[in-house]
């Protein structure tokens, strides 16, 4: 049984390593006994089918979001339909901008998202907002660590679901990350399933139940090391 | 003479001369002159010959090798020795080299400046020169990406100043687009070129002006080499001067320049041969002969130098310094190590990113091309430090066969494994860790 993934913008949304969670997920689900297809899709496709098992993007310059922004916006309708039907997705990074209801671009442009979530980013160009951070999600205070490296803050957090409880560097946010259904963004970027093996796991167990086979339990010690070590680390430095 | 500057200019002397008695080099000096008197810069008096060199490697090298060329030609200079590049270490060397009137006393002003601090140095006076190595994906957890700093060093630029760039990478090149006067530099076809792009990502594939795609000639390596832009024309453009060939026989390597000017030198790599190649624009940009400055060029080895070779045990080894956070560097290193025939083993270090700042990010380790050490007849592979999970995660998705890959947290404990191999052993980390592994071998001479 093949699982089918969808990489939404390999070549202009892949600026943090990004890439390295397809791979991460493709290894996991191979572990499973399942075969993997991985289909990229980019700005000169004109078609593109949400009716896939994972869907993933990553972060990129602020020009080359843009230019995602105008072209997924077609795909509108595909999407919400696809995430109303519980198809698994992860954006990270400044794509899951897209979502809310528009990006406020450095030179003032409106560049309006998909409507999904009710915050909009507001970017600048003087400076960047990177630092390390750990995220605890408000439902099930469950951990997440990573980076955050981004031009934009959202202006409003009523439906961000994680709060950063640790920030070390200038990431002015208080709140991060927005997940409905079975869709979950976060502006963290790069691997952030090497780091944080229970998000992994979590969409690893989602592709199997909704592919009707049985979801074997399998022990990743190197992630739950780096995560172990990243979150202490974090948590004892100074901000 | 206003007497904020003159106390600037005496505090600034002081300390420095202070920080010298207690063997202290450091931007401290300029960081109390600007409290005293913010637009310090724009008070000196700079003689007319002034350059900059920015970009994301090869700044130090590059300067360096500028200042022996004009030294070598009688003249005098003011550098930044120390590479402290923001405006406090621009301040500091600056008025260490003035008297107390504000006037700097060498013939030409050198600096590397910060790419991210030269629009703010450069508020203050012109550099006459500006020169722009390349723009690479590099500390980008406080450099955001190279599209940024493109927009960044934008800023510093100004009309009266002249760039010279490398115009074999299309970012820098951009930043030069339709500007009269830039003078370029670039390779021809070198004997490493590739037709195919051999990179994780491709920051190459569109057109830094109108996003739509490029074609290459050639690359030399990433995203560096011969492009074209297939919808607005962008393009490489005509050379002032040129990389002709690079040669390495039996261990003595030359780089030819302008067809003309074949200068042996201890390193040939393409990394090292295109800082040679800024150098030598820059030089004679500033007024000195081409032979001349060939002459100067001749044999210099680097102080700055990124090779080091040393034994360990019954193992010899070299270490290969290259810039964590860099990925571009990490791939020029890796090639140095898979074009080398003989039975090898290479260790990765990873323990502290950064030197001057805590971070735990590694997701740079996803854009460098491990894979290349697949199918490279590579003995072990010994990833060590705190981010060895990270790399081994990384190791195992490359498709390189765990068997032959170990794993340290501990640099000591990973050099006694490594004391017998019976393989040759590079090393290849950061400034950050080299000291930790350097500390447990014998140095020897550059063979």
């Amino acid at each position: 049984m093949s699982v089918k993934i969808l990489y939404l913008y390999p070549d202009f949304m892949n600026l943090y390593g990004d890439n390295g969670n397809v791979r991460i997920l493709e290894k996991r689900i191979k572990d499973q006994g399942l075969d993997v297809e991985i289909i990229n899709r980019t700005i000169t496709d004109f078609e593109i089918n949400f009716n896939v098992d994972f869907v993933y993007m990553g972060s990129g310059y602020e020009s080359n979001r843009n230019m995602v922004a105008d072209h997924i916006y077609r795909y509108k309708t595909a999407l919400i339909r696809a995430i109303i039907d519980g198809v698994p997705m992860l954006f990270t990074g400044n794509s899951y901008d897209l979502l809310g209801k528009g990006i406020t671009t450095a030179d003032g442009k409106f560049i309006e998202g998909l409507g999904i979530f009710n915050y909009s980013f507001k970017e600048q160009l003087d400076k960047r907002y990177t630092g390390d951070v750990v995220l605890e999600e408000l439902a099930t205070h469950e951990r997440m660590v990573g980076f955050v490296n981004r031009a934009g803050i959202p202006d409003c957090e009523e439906d961000l679901c994680c709060k950063a409880i640790k920030v070390i560097g200038n990431v002015p946010i208080k709140k991060d990350a927005a997940r409905i259904h079975n869709f979950f963004g976060v502006s963290l970027i790069g691997p952030v399933l090497l780091k944080n093996p229970k998000l992994a796991d979590s969409y690893v167990e989602l592709i199997c139940e909704r592919k009707g086979v049985e979801y074997k339990k399998i022990s990743y010690p190197r992630s739950e090391k780096s995560h172990e070590k990243t979150l202490k680390a974090l948590m004892e430095t100074d901000a | 003479m206003k007497p904020r500057v003159f106390t600037a200019i005496l505090v600034c002397k002081a300390v420095r001369g202070l920080a010298k008695l207690f063997g202290r080099g450091s931007s401290l000096p300029g960081k109390y002159a600007l409290k005293i008197c913010p637009d310090i810069l724009s008070h000196l008096e700079l003689p007319e010959l002034s350059i900059a060199v920015t970009g994301s490697n090869g700044k130090t090298s590059t300067v360096e090798m500028i200042a022996h060329v004009l030294q070598s030609n009688g003249m005098k200079v003011a550098y930044n020795k120390e590479g402290s590049n923001q405006i406090e270490g621009v301040v500091t060397f600056l008025i260490g080299d003035a008297n107390m009137k504000g006037k700097v006393k060498s013939e030409v002003v050198l600096l590397e400046a910060d790419e991210r601090y030269a629009r703010h140095t450069f508020k203050y006076f012109h550099p006459k020169y500006f020169v722009i190595t390349n723009l690479y994906r590099d500390q980008m957890t406080r450099n955001g990406h190279p599209e940024w700093i493109k927009s960044i060093i934008g800023q510093a630029i100004h009309d009266d100043m002249t760039l010279i760039i490398n115009a074999d990478d299309p970012l820098v090149s951009s930043l030069a687009n339709n500007r009269e006067g830039t003078i370029r530099y670039g390779a021809g076809i070198l004997p490493g070129d590739s037709l195919r792009y051999d990179g994780i990502y491709n920051d190459g594939k569109y057109c830094p002006i109108c996003k739509k795609p490029m074609k290459y000639e050639y690359y030399h390596y990433n995203h560096i080499g011969k492009y074209k832009c297939l919808s607005c024309g962008f393009a490489r453009g005509t050379l002032d001067h040129s990389l002709s060939s690079t040669k390495d026989v039996n261990g003595k390597c030359f780089v030819t320049i302008d067809d003309n000017y074949e200068i042996p030198v201890f390193f040939s790599g393409i990394y090292h041969s295109y800082n040679i190649l800024a150098a030598f624009t820059a030089s004679v940009a500033l007024g000195i002969e081409p032979a001349k400055v060939a002459d100067a060029l001749s044999g210099y080895v680097l102080k700055s130098g990124r090779i080091s070779d040393f034994t360990l045990g019954r193992t010899e080894g070299r270490l290969l310094l290259s810039k964590h956070e860099n990925s571009i560097s990490y791939d020029r290193s890796i090639d140095v190590v898979v074009n080398d025939k003989r039975k090898k083993s290479v260790m990765i270090i990873v323990d502290a990113i950064s030197r001057k700042y805590y971070t735990s990010d590694s997701s740079w380790l996803w854009d460098i091309n491990f894979e290349k050490f697949k199918d490279a007849g590579i003995d072990k592979i010994i990833l060590v430090g705190q981010y060895c999970d990270d790399l081994a995660i990384r190791f195992d998705l490359a498709g390189i066969d765990q068997d032959k890959v170990y794993s340290f947290e501990n640099v000591q404990a990973a050099a006694d494994y490594c004391k017998s191999l019976e393989s040759f052993l590079y090393v290849i980390t950061c400034f950050s860790d080299k000291e930790k592994i350097l500390s447990a071998v014998t140095r020897r001479e550059l063979a």
